[in-house]
């Protein structure tokens, strides 16, 4: 059993890729037995009204029983809090994602708080996405740092009970983030290996962060799904615990609240 | 779609290349209005536009509109122009071109900032008279202008007066923010007003602060008719609503 | 054949051997057989010929210890003179098989000149290493069109165009019609399309594959060609037998 806990549907502004329907998206994960999908919506990363893609979306993803819709909500923007409630109560999602560089905001500003406060209420983890593409590549008029991770853990801390998903972070990243820490991250605070890299990447984040803390994920169809399964069942050498818990039994705690 | 009377335009202005004088403007504008279903059209500001009027262009200004409305006081209709920052002369204008006729509207555009509180004796003032406010609303990406008010300000502005009833003019210009702004705050409606006729407008007008709470308006002279009349004909909306759009919230609205 | 084009001997732990025997435990993992080496722990962009000699070094150790391993000679072409030496002492006279260029001078200078001609004789492949990024290059950072440039003079080098310009949709286009350039699918982000769009419009003659582990993994390299919608005869090619020609194996 396999969980992508970062897939994606849509098309992505800057380029046209393949597997961009939900029929594609679940034969191609498939292919590489990905089970199920967390599927969030490109389209949303540059929209202005990021949540004109959430409809879109729970609709695409109704009919495939292997996919999870995963909405994506903007604190900065009006009257978010319904957009938050729609995700939750109208569609029912068990998360909402955010792109706080695309939305113009910081971890640290009082707004990832009071998202925070809303998603603890009505039951929903949130889930950051730290960059989308490889910055050295982006458009030349749409240049977008990634997401300063200052503030997260705070964060974290404050609201123990929400889980926090960071996607499409850096072995640095998550790595620093375990640093400020301590060595000991919150139960609730997860990461999405997508990104990690380096040979052995995957198992020295998992050992620097603990196991416990990593949710298997592809960024497909951006990226090739055979990245993450290669860089987990073949290049590392993890134990079958240490599998299960990556693969999909840390995505069920996550979702169970435990 | 064919509405029990004519269309309302709540939101018109005498730029200069309609005319010189209020009877030229009137006849160009009428001729334009008549093909297009407009049986009133709301007039403010004058031929010139000025940032920071001063009491003598104010004057000038409501009286080239008064006139144009005494020559079809069944087409025109008027909100009077003030400023602001003179704040007696405000008040004084009020009395004169609202209490004694024939405006049925006060007018506000980027002279002050609306949070400020001058703008408290005014909107006292519209509630005894029972008119409501035009104010300008805008968001620019670059940052607002001095003295231009946001949705936010006019809904900081409209909880502080809830007796008196505000007209957010442009839903705020990038009407995707403007009207999820407006939504709570119930003494604003919007107008549609300038702009390109970007498709979902209404539609996202009507979503957030409903039907009963929208306002067609044009911005001509420098706006077409036909292009802002466009986001209310074309929108996937009721015909009651519609109508509601462009004639009977005007006609509530302003008492008209 | 698997071979990997594109791996260096970097890191400051253990020795040359040490970290080489690592590299070959995860290679193992992933079905890669040979593993072209180049560039020791030194980072200095522009590295003096001290600093060349024991990169070499480094990475002759480690060809002396591991037969999977294939010798890419390392240089710094502001020094010309020391770059001929160099050639001469590890790929004539030695273990190297190809050269290793990396961001110490654009390489459309004439210093190029004299050490392609060398290579021509040698029959040694030139990897030279690119990049396009919109943040900003390094001073000395050859981008595509700089080996273009130096590819059509040089017809009888054959070039690995190194990350392919790591902006991989212009890259192809710069070298789609220079049949002496082989464009790298190493050390980007393993986005879906890259491989295709290289056989599209290179031919899959001209692809290879390489990591740039350790600091990228082999595995999300790898899976920039094994899950490639390409037919199983081109992604043989480009994971292998297209180096092995190249280099003469």
């Amino acid at each position: 059993m396999i969980i992508d806990c970062n897939a994606n549907l849509g098309q992505w502004p800057f380029r046209r890729t393949a597997y961009s329907t939900p029929d594609q998206l679940v034969e191609r994960l498939a292919r590489v037995q990905i089970d199920h999908a967390w599927v969030t919506s490109l389209d949303a990363v540059m929209l202005k009204d990021v949540t004109a893609a959430n409809e879109p979306l729970a609709e695409a993803v109704a009919d495939h029983t292997q996919l999870t819709a995963i909405g994506t909500v903007n604190p900065k923007w009006p009257a978010w809090g319904s957009d938050v409630e729609a995700c939750a109560e109208q569609f029912g999602m068990p998360g909402v994602r955010v792109n706080p560089n695309y939305q113009s905001w910081t971890l640290e500003e009082p707004v990832f708080a009071d998202l925070l406060a809303a998603a603890r209420d009505l039951g929903l983890f949130v889930e950051i996405a730290v960059r989308m593409t490889d910055e050295r590549h982006h458009h030349p008029l749409v240049m977008v740092p990634p997401v300063a991770l200052s503030g997260l853990l705070a964060n974290a801390l404050e609201y123990s009970d929400v889980p926090i998903v960071v996607a499409n972070a850096k072995n640095a990243e998550a790595g620093s983030v375990a640093r400020d820490s301590g060595g000991d991250l919150p139960d609730n605070l997860f990461f999405e290996l997508s990104h990690f890299e380096s040979v052995g990447g995957v198992q020295s984040v998992a050992e620097n962060i603990g196991v416990e803390h990593v949710l298997f994920g592809t960024h497909a169809p951006y990226f090739y799904p055979e990245a993450a399964t290669l860089k987990v069942f073949d290049e590392c050498d993890f134990s079958e615990a240490d599998l299960e818990a990556i693969t999909h039994a840390n995505a069920e705690r996550l979702l169970a609240g435990d | 779609m064919s509405i029990s009377g004519g269309i309302i335009d709540c939101h018109i202005h005498p730029n200069a290349d309609l005319g010189s004088t209020p009877e030229e403007t009137a006849e160009t504008l009428l001729r334009y209005a008549d093909r297009m279903g407009i049986e009133m059209m709301g007039l403010s500001l004058g031929p010139i536009f000025h940032p920071q009027p001063t009491e003598e262009q104010i004057e000038a200004d409501n009286t080239f509109n008064a006139n144009i409305i005494a020559l079809h006081p069944d087409r025109f209709f008027g909100y009077a122009n003030i400023n602001p920052n003179r704040l007696y002369h405000a008040l004084s204008e009020i009395s004169e071109r609202i209490e004694n006729g024939p405006f049925i509207g006060i007018k506000l555009w980027i002279a002050m900032c609306c949070t400020h509180p001058n703008l408290d004796p005014i909107c006292e003032r519209a509630a005894e008279l029972g008119v409501p406010i035009l104010q300008h609303t805008f968001l620019r990406p670059e940052g607002n202008l001095a003295g231009e008010s946001s949705p936010a300000d006019l809904v900081e502005l409209a909880a502080r007066h809830p007796d008196t009833t505000f007209i957010g003019a442009h839903t705020g210009f990038n009407w995707e923010q403007g009207a999820r702004e407006f939504a709570d705050q119930a003494n604003i409606v919007a107008d549609t007003c300038g702009g390109d006729p970007d498709m979902g407008f209404v539609e996202t007008a009507v979503r957030w602060m409903g039907a009963d709470r929208v306002l067609y308006g044009s911005d001509a002279g420098g706006r077409s008719f036909a292009t802002q009349l466009a986001k209310v004909h074309g929108a996937d909306i009721s015909d009651a609503d519609k109508e509601k759009i462009l004639r009977t919230n005007a006609k509530r609205v302003l008492n008209l | 054949m698997v071979i990997d084009c594109h791996v260096h001997v970097q890191g400051n732990w253990g020795t040359p051997d040490d970290r080489m025997g690592y590299l070959l435990e995860y290679a193992d993992r992933l079905g890669i057989d040979r593993l072209c080496v180049s560039l020791g722990t030194s980072r200095d962009h522009e590295p003096d010929m001290d600093t060349i000699r024991e990169s070499n070094d480094m990475v002759w150790e480690a060809l002396e210890q591991h037969d999977r391993y294939i010798g890419f000679c390392y240089l710094n072409p502001c020094y010309l003179q020391g770059s001929l030496d160099e050639i001469e002492r590890c790929i004539a006279d030695g273990p190297f098989t190809g050269i290793k260029l990396w961001v110490a001078m654009l390489c459309d200078q004439p210093n190029l000149d004299p050490i392609c001609e060398r290579a021509a004789e040698l029959g040694a492949p030139i990897l030279q290493h690119t990049w396009m990024k919109i943040t900003g290059n390094l001073p000395f950072e050859s981008t595509p069109y700089h080996v273009a440039s130096l590819a059509r003079r040089h017809p009888d080098v054959d070039f690995i165009l190194g990350h392919t310009g790591g902006n991989w949709e212009m890259g192809y286009r710069i070298v789609a019609d220079i049949p002496n350039v082989y464009c790298e699918v190493a050390g980007g982000d393993p986005e879906l399309g890259q491989t295709e769009m290289g056989v599209a419009l290179c031919g899959a003659d001209r692809i290879v594959y390489g990591s740039d582990a350790p600091g990228r993994s082999f595995a999300s390299q790898i899976a920039k060609v094994r899950g490639a919608d390409i037919a199983d005869d081109d992604k043989a090619k480009i994971l292998g037998g297209n180096m092995q020609r190249v280099l003469g194996l």
